[in-house]
C-alpha cells in the first residue's frame, strides 16, 4: 500500500520556564497513514490530537522525532501545495466574503485567475454554500463556517486532507452534510485525516482509525479488526411475561430492563438466547424482537480509556 | 502572487476598519483647521495654516501605522486565522511582508487623500502651490514606512496594547535622540550618558524625516538631504522587517 503519512516517534513536550514542569503532549507517535483511506483519529479531549496535527501542519515544531507526507518532510515548501487543512474551531477573516475567503486561499497556492472563479463556484456547490457565497462570513452559522473551511481545505485539489474535529458542535444535520462532503473528497481521490471524539460519525466513514490517549496511540486499526464481527449480546424483547418468569429469567441473563408490559432481556450466547425464546413462549408471553449487539467503537473507546486509567492511577 | 495575496487581503482588512475613517475624518478635519486657527496667529496665517496641515498628515499617518499595524500580526496569532495561512505554500516572510506592504499601501492612499485636501487648500488661500510641501509629505511617508516596521515588530510577540506603548515610546523618542545625545554628552550620570547612547544610536531618528520647518517657510530642502532620509528609512525598516521575520519564524502557533 502507498503510504501517505509517515510519522516516527513524533514527540512534542511543552516546557514551562516558569513552573519548571514539562508536559509531553504527544508522546512518539508513530502512525502510517494509506494513500485513499479516510483515517479517524480518536481521542478524548486533551489526548494531545491537535498537538499532532499542528506538527503535520508546521505549526508547531516537534521536540523529536519525524514526519513525512506524501514522501516528502514537512518543511518542504512544495509539500504544502498538496495538502488541504481545516483547522479546530476555524475563525475566518470575518471582512471577507465566503467566495473572497476562497479566493484569497486560491491565490496563496498560485492558482491563476482564469481558473480560481470557476472552482471557486464549483467549491461553493460542493458545500452547498452557492446561495451564501457573497456573504460575509461574520454572517455564518457554525455549520457555514465548517462548510467554508472545508471548501478552503479542497482549494488546491489536494492529495491529503487534514481535518480537526471537523464535525464537533454541529447539528445532526449539519453532520451528516459534513461527512458527505468528507466522503466526496475520499471519492475525489483525497486521502483524509480527521480528528474527532464524535464516534458514530467516526464509525460510519473512517476506513481505518487510531486512537490518541494522553499522548500515546493506544490502539490502530481497520475498523471491523478493532470492533472484530462477533456479537457481543443479544437483546430479546418480549411482551405479556408473568412477573414470576421475570425471576427465573433474571438468572439466565446479563441483565433485564422492564417497561410496563414490556421486558428486554440480554444474554451473552446464543444458546441462552434460544433457551430465553423457549421460555417466553411456553409461558404465554410474546417475543416483540431479537437484536444482535456487536461492539461499537464507544464501546471499545471507553475500554481503552479505562485501561489506560488503570495503568496510570 | 503569494505576497501579492496578502496585500490585497490587508488592503482589504484595512479599507474595510472603521478606525481608518476615523482617522481620516479628524485628519482631514486638522488640516481644515488651519482656516480657523490661521488668522488667529498676527501675520502668520499661511505659515500656521500649512504646519497645521504638514502636521496632521503626519499625526494622523503616525496614529493609523500604530493603531492598525500593531494588530497586524497579533490579530493573526491571537484569532487563529494565520492557523489557515502558515501550512499553506507560502513561507511565513512572504507573509510579514505581505501583511507589511498592505498597511503600507493603505497609509500611501491616506498620504495622497490627505496631500490633495493640503494642495486644494493651500492653492484656494494663497492662490499659488509651493512644491516643497511635498517634499514633507514624501518623507512623512518614509518615517511612517520606519514606524511601521516598528509596529509590525513589536506586534510579532507583543499584545496590540503592548505594541501600541513599546511603537509610540520609540516614535516620541525617536523625535528628540538629538537633544537626547546632546543631554548624554553634558550629564555626569553613566545612566543617562547609556540611555542616550542607546537612544541615539539604536533607536530611528525620527527628526530626519521632519522638514516642515523649512518648507512651510518656503525653503526647498536638498535632494540630497532627501535622498539621505529615504535611504536611512528604507533601511531601517528593512532592518526591523528582518528582526520580526526571524522572530515569526521561530514561532509555535
Amino acid at each position: 500500500m502507498d503510504v501517505v503519512l509517515r510519522t516516527d516517534s513524533l514527540t512534542k513536550i511543552y516546557k514551562s520556564p516558569i513552573a519548571q514542569r514539562r508536559v509531553k503532549a504527544v508522546d512518539s507517535l508513530s502512525i502510517e497513514v494509506c494513500r485513499g483511506e479516510i483515517f479517524g483519529f480518536l481521542g478524548p479531549n486533551g489526548a494531545g490530537k491537535t498537538t499532532a496535527i499542528k506538527m503535520l501542519t508546521t505549526l508547531l515544531s516537534p521536540t523529536s522525532g519525524k514526519a513525512s507526507i506524501l514522501g516528502k518532510p514537512l518543511s518542504d515548501m512544495s509539500l504544502k501545495s498538496r495538502i488541504g487543512f481545516l483547522p479546530e474551531q476555524p475563525y475566518f477573516y470575518p471582512y471577507l466574503s465566503g467566495a473572497e475567503l476562497l479566493d484569497f486561499c486560491a491565490q496563496i497556492f498560485g492558482i491563476p485567475s482564469a481558473e480560481r472563479r470557476k472552482k471557486i463556484e464549483g467549491l461553493l456547490r460542493i458545500v452547498g454554500l452557492q446561495e451564501s457565497g457573497k456573504r460575509r462570513v461574520s454572517t455564518y452559522s457554525k455549520g457555514m463556517l465548517q462548510r467554508i473551511g472545508l471548501a478552503q481545505a479542497m482549494v488546491n485539489d489536494p492529495e491529503f486532507v487534514i481535518l480537526d474535529e471537523p464535525l464537533t458542535g454541529l447539528d445532526p444535520v449539519g453532520r451528516k452534510d459534513i461527512r458527505d462532503v468528507i466522503l466526496g473528497m475520499k471519492e475525489r481521490g483525497s486521502t483524509v485525516f480527521f480528528s474527532s471524539h464524535i464516534l458514530p460519525d467516526v464509525e460510519m466513514i473512517c476506513d481505518r482509525v487510531g486512537i490518541l490517549i494522553g499522548g500515546r496511540l493506544i490502539s490502530v486499526g481497520k475498523l471491523d479488526e478493532l470492533l472484530s464481527g462477533d456479537v457481543e449480546s443479544i437483546e430479546v424483547t418480549a411482551e405479556g411475561l408473568p412477573g414470576s418468569e421475570l425471576e427465573q429469567m433474571e438468572q439466565r441473563s446479563q441483565r433485564i430492563l422492564v417497561s410496563g408490559d414490556r421486558a428486554m432481556i440480554e444474554v451473552n450466547s446464543p444458546d441462552r438466547a434460544g433457551e430465553v425464546q423457549r421460555a417466553i413462549l411456553g409461558c404465554g408471553g410474546r417475543i416483540v424482537s431479537v437484536i444482535p449487539r456487536k461492539k461499537t467503537l464507544e464501546e471499545l473507546f471507553i475500554k481503552e480509556i479505562g485501561a489506560h486509567r488503570e495503568e496510570k492511577p | 502572487m503569494r505576497t501579492a495575496a496578502v496585500i490585497r487581503n490587508t488592503f482589504r482588512q484595512a479599507v474595510r476598519d472603521r478606525v481608518l475613517y476615523v482617522l481620516f475624518f479628524f485628519g482631514i478635519l486638522t488640516i481644515g483647521s488651519g482656516a480657523v486657527i490661521g488668522p488667529l496667529s498676527l501675520g502668520e496665517a499661511p505659515k500656521i495654516s500649512k504646519d497645521l496641515a504638514l502636521a496632521a498628515i503626519s499625526i494622523f499617518g503616525v496614529l493609523t501605522a500604530i493603531l492598525i499595524g500593531t494588530r497586524l500580526v497579533y490579530e493573526e496569532i491571537e484569532k487563529k486565522t494565520v492557523y489557515l495561512i502558515v501550512p499553506k505554500p507560502i513561507k511565513r516572510w512572504q507573509f510579514l511582508l505581505g501583511k507589511y506592504l498592505g498597511l503600507m499601501c493603505v497609509l500611501a492612499l491616506i498620504l495622497l487623500a490627505m496631500t490633495v485636501v493640503l494642495v486644494l487648500y493651500v492653492y484656494l488661500s494663497e492662490g499659488k502651490f509651493q512644491f516643497c510641501l511635498l517634499q514633507a509629505v514624501l518623507l512623512t511617508f518614509f518615517e511612517l514606512a520606519v514606524v511601521t516596521a516598528v509596529a509590525t515588530f513589536f506586534s510579532t510577540f507583543a499584545t496590540p496594547v503592548g505594541s501600541g506603548i513599546f511603537t509610540f515610546a520609540v516614535f516620541f523618542v525617536g523625535h528628540v535622540t538629538r537633544d537626547l545625545r546632546a543631554l548624554g554628552e553634558i550629564s555626569d550620570s553613566v545612566a543617562v550618558k547609556l540611555f542616550a547612547s542607546f537612544a541615539y544610536y539604536v533607536l530611528p531618528n525620527l527628526s530626519n524625516f521632519n522638514i516642515r520647518g523649512e518648507v512651510v517657510h518656503g525653503v526647498s530642502v536638498p535632494w540630497s538631504q532627501l535622498v539621505y532620509a529615504m535611504s536611512y528609512g528604507l533601511m531601517y525598516a528593512v532592518i526591523l522587517l528582518v528582526a520580526s521575520v526571524l522572530a515569526f519564524q521561530r514561532r509555535d502557533f
